[in-house]
């Protein structure tokens, strides 16, 4: 193996500023994945022998057996440089540690490090395991009438995992419910108790690269209900290994410092505490598989969109709910810091804007079913004896998949039987309904900015 | 399938305006955690673009940059905004960094609807990954900054935004000279993204000693 790889990351890492991990390594360059481990740690070795230049940070992937509670567990998670000798000395058996990821910029939490994998696997997601050392024969892509079978399935399974997620939370030792929001967060309570439903939602499966089929034989039953197996389980994982070693050093900084915001510092500690030794281990680290079939998914239903209207809305909810998560990572720099709201550089006592904007944005970032106000053009006979057409907002439920059926429902739905004012009010409808396939947000806009509108026009 | 669109087809223009928009809200709060604007006790992991992005959970800080971007889309529809600055001040409110988004938009637009969503969400999944490790180019900032977000608008768009107040009591103003310019500031490029739809430049202006 010549010594031109060393070159080609010296440019990623250095003059490019990318994090350079093994996975996207191996795609980059079309090597093993165990090739590529070996490349990294090399470039390492002969980086920091160099006492000039930059100074480099890296991760490291560590995978290792200790007995928790009684049982062995299998633990895999990727670790900070820094904390990489305090895993592992935690662990009885330490069966891998390889260099994960070299970068320039000290990484604040795990993100990037996903975000780097995610377009090159996308690109390779034909043959993204080329390079890799797991092999499983009966794992091939499925056929088109496969997936269809499955995506039926899979809308009567949802109704199922609703069943039978209280059932997993008992799995999971780790702690959902206590996962209300320590230390800063605690001040945003009212947002904590979606965070706890996400926390017990996991049930994906996935894939390590490295051979571990130990893995699932051993933990097979606290993997189920573990399913910290998509990425931000992944955090989790890390989060044990990073706190770990954190808690005695927190304690003692606790001590020493005497933490002014207590409410910070008290809330945190405890928390920390129980979090992480009843956390059950195994942090499956990445997904392979599972990226693949959400992201064929996704495919498919860019491909089948028509209208642009229609993607923009999917676009628009894929801002999702908190997911459980490295809260405690972010949480152990907090006590140095006062509580937030004297922290209130970008002046935040603007006063609340209008209610309906503010309400409709909130409801479009939301999941799943919500009530959001309505622009309505309702037609009425008043006391008169008029025919009233007043449009006004209304509330009403939806949810995502329902929006395109509800759109066209309206189209059908006829409240009057008054023949003259049929055909004004579908006229009406139809801007109505048009406005409600954009996103709620922009609804509200169109008829706040008639104004801005009305004067370019006349031009 | 290509499409021929105008500036004056105004559903296009919105569409761009809402992927920019959330884009710039998504990339503010990104550069307030890395830069440590604030602690990052307030952010909290989410998704966006199918990658996590920290965004923070602050209920009045949240709602001063939405509330700031509500007033920016409109600009951004009619292709009015140039510029648009997230500004990071030291205690004296001298600024000692500034991220720009310059952007610009195609006066004749032709799309190919079919990847140009994917393809556009790809670009800026990029550029959310640069700001991500910029700090590897960037030196430390003193502590307790504040920041603030500047527009720079062509030709005389701002007078209309004085006088129609789009939200009420969020007024804008001239910004200070002090905030617009530094001294001589390091320029530092982060991001190019060219597509479709719009084009956009990251750069950081980096004032050579932040301690002062």
């Amino acid at each position: 193996m010549d010594d031109l790889y060393l070159d080609n990351i010296d440019e990623f890492v250095s003059d490019q500023n990318k994090i350079v991990t093994y996975k996207w390594l191996s795609l980059t360059l079309g090597v093993h994945v165990n090739t590529a481990k070996q490349m990294l740690y090399h470039y390492l070795e002969q980086k920091r022998k160099e006492t000039s230049g930059t100074r480099l940070h890296a991760t490291y992937l560590v995978s290792g057996k200790f007995v928790e509670n009684g049982t062995m567990c299998h633990k895999v998670s990727v670790v900070r440089e820094d904390k990489l000798e305090d895993v592992k000395s935690k662990m009885d058996v330490t069966i891998s540690v390889h260099v994960y990821s070299i970068q320039k910029a000290e990484l604040k939490d795990s993100g990037p490090l996903y975000s780097t994998d995610y377009d090159a696997v996308k690109e390779n997601l034909k043959n993204c395991n080329k390079y890799t050392a797991i092999r499983c024969a009966s794992a091939v892509p499925r056929s088109s009438s496969e997936m269809h079978r499955a995506q039926e399935m899979a809308q009567v399974t949802v109704a199922e995992n609703a069943a039978s997620k209280p059932e997993l939370t008992n799995h999971v030792t780790s702690n959902p419910t206590a996962k209300q929001p320590k230390g800063i967060m605690g001040m945003f309570a009212n947002k904590s108790t979606s965070k706890s439903q996400e926390s017990s939602k996991e049930v994906k499966t996935e894939q390590k690269d490295d051979a571990f089929a130990v893995n699932t034989s051993k933990s097979k039953p606290s993997a189920m209900g573990k399913a910290m197996s998509n990425f931000f389980g992944k955090t989790s994982g890390k989060k044990v290994t990073s706190d770990q070693p954190d808690k005695p050093v927190k304690e003692e900084g606790g001590g020493a410092e005497g933490m002014s915001p207590s409410q910070c510092s008290t809330k945190s500690e405890p928390d920390t505490k129980d979090e992480p030794p009843k956390e059950s281990p195994k942090a499956v680290t990445k997904e392979v598989k599972d990226v693949k079939n959400s992201k064929t998914k996704r495919l498919e239903q860019s491909d089948s969109e028509d209208e642009r209207m229609e993607s923009q809305k999917k676009k628009r909810r894929r801002i999702k709910k908190p997911h459980p998560d490295s809260s405690d990572e972010e949480c152990e720099v907090v006590p140095e810091s006062p509580p937030v709201p004297e922290v209130n550089t970008p002046s935040p006592d603007r006063p609340m804007k209008t209610e309906s904007v503010s309400h409709l944005e909130e409801s479009s970032e939301c999941r799943k079913r919500k009530r959001r106000r309505v622009l309505k053009s309702h037609t009425f006979l008043d006391d008169e004896g008029c025919i009233v057409t007043e449009k006004r907002y209304e509330s009403e439920s939806y949810s995502e998949s329902e929006d395109d059926s509800k759109a066209s429902s309206q189209r059908v739905k006829d409240t009057t039987a008054l023949q003259p004012t049929r055909r004004k009010r579908e006229e009406e409808k139809k801007p109505t309904e048009k406005n409600q396939k954009k996103a709620p947000a922009s609804t509200d806009k169109t008829t706040k900015q008639a104004s801005i509108k009305g004067f370019f026009l006349k031009k | 399938m290509m499409t021929t669109l105008t500036r004056q087809d105004l559903n296009f223009g919105q569409v761009v305006a809402d992927i920019l928009c959330e884009f710039l809200e998504v990339a503010i709060h990104l550069i307030l955690y890395v830069r440590e604007v604030y602690p990052s006790g307030i952010f909290q992991k989410r998704k966006k673009y199918n990658v996590p992005v920290q965004m923070s959970c602050h209920p009045e800080l949240n709602q001063y940059i939405q509330d700031t971007l509500h007033c920016v889309k409109p600009l951004i529809e009619k292709n009015e905004a140039e510029k648009v600055v997230v500004v990071i001040m030291d205690k004296e409110h001298h600024p000692v960094e500034r991220f720009v988004f310059e952007i610009s938009q195609p006066p004749l637009l032709s799309i190919s609807s079919e990847t140009l969503l994917s393809h556009v969400e790809q670009l800026l999944r990029a550029v959310i990954l640069k700001i991500s490790v910029c700090d590897a180019v960037l030196e430390n900032n003193p502590p307790g900054c504040t920041f603030t977000v500047l527009v720079h608008t062509r030709e005389a768009a701002t007078r209309n935004m004085e006088k129609v107040q789009v939200i009420k009591d969020f007024p804008w103003i001239v910004a200070d000279e002090q905030e617009v310019h530094m001294t001589e500031p390091r320029l530092i490029p982060l991001k190019t993204m060219t597509s479709d739809i719009v084009k956009m430049q990251l750069y950081v202006e980096e004032r050579a000693q932040k301690a002062s």
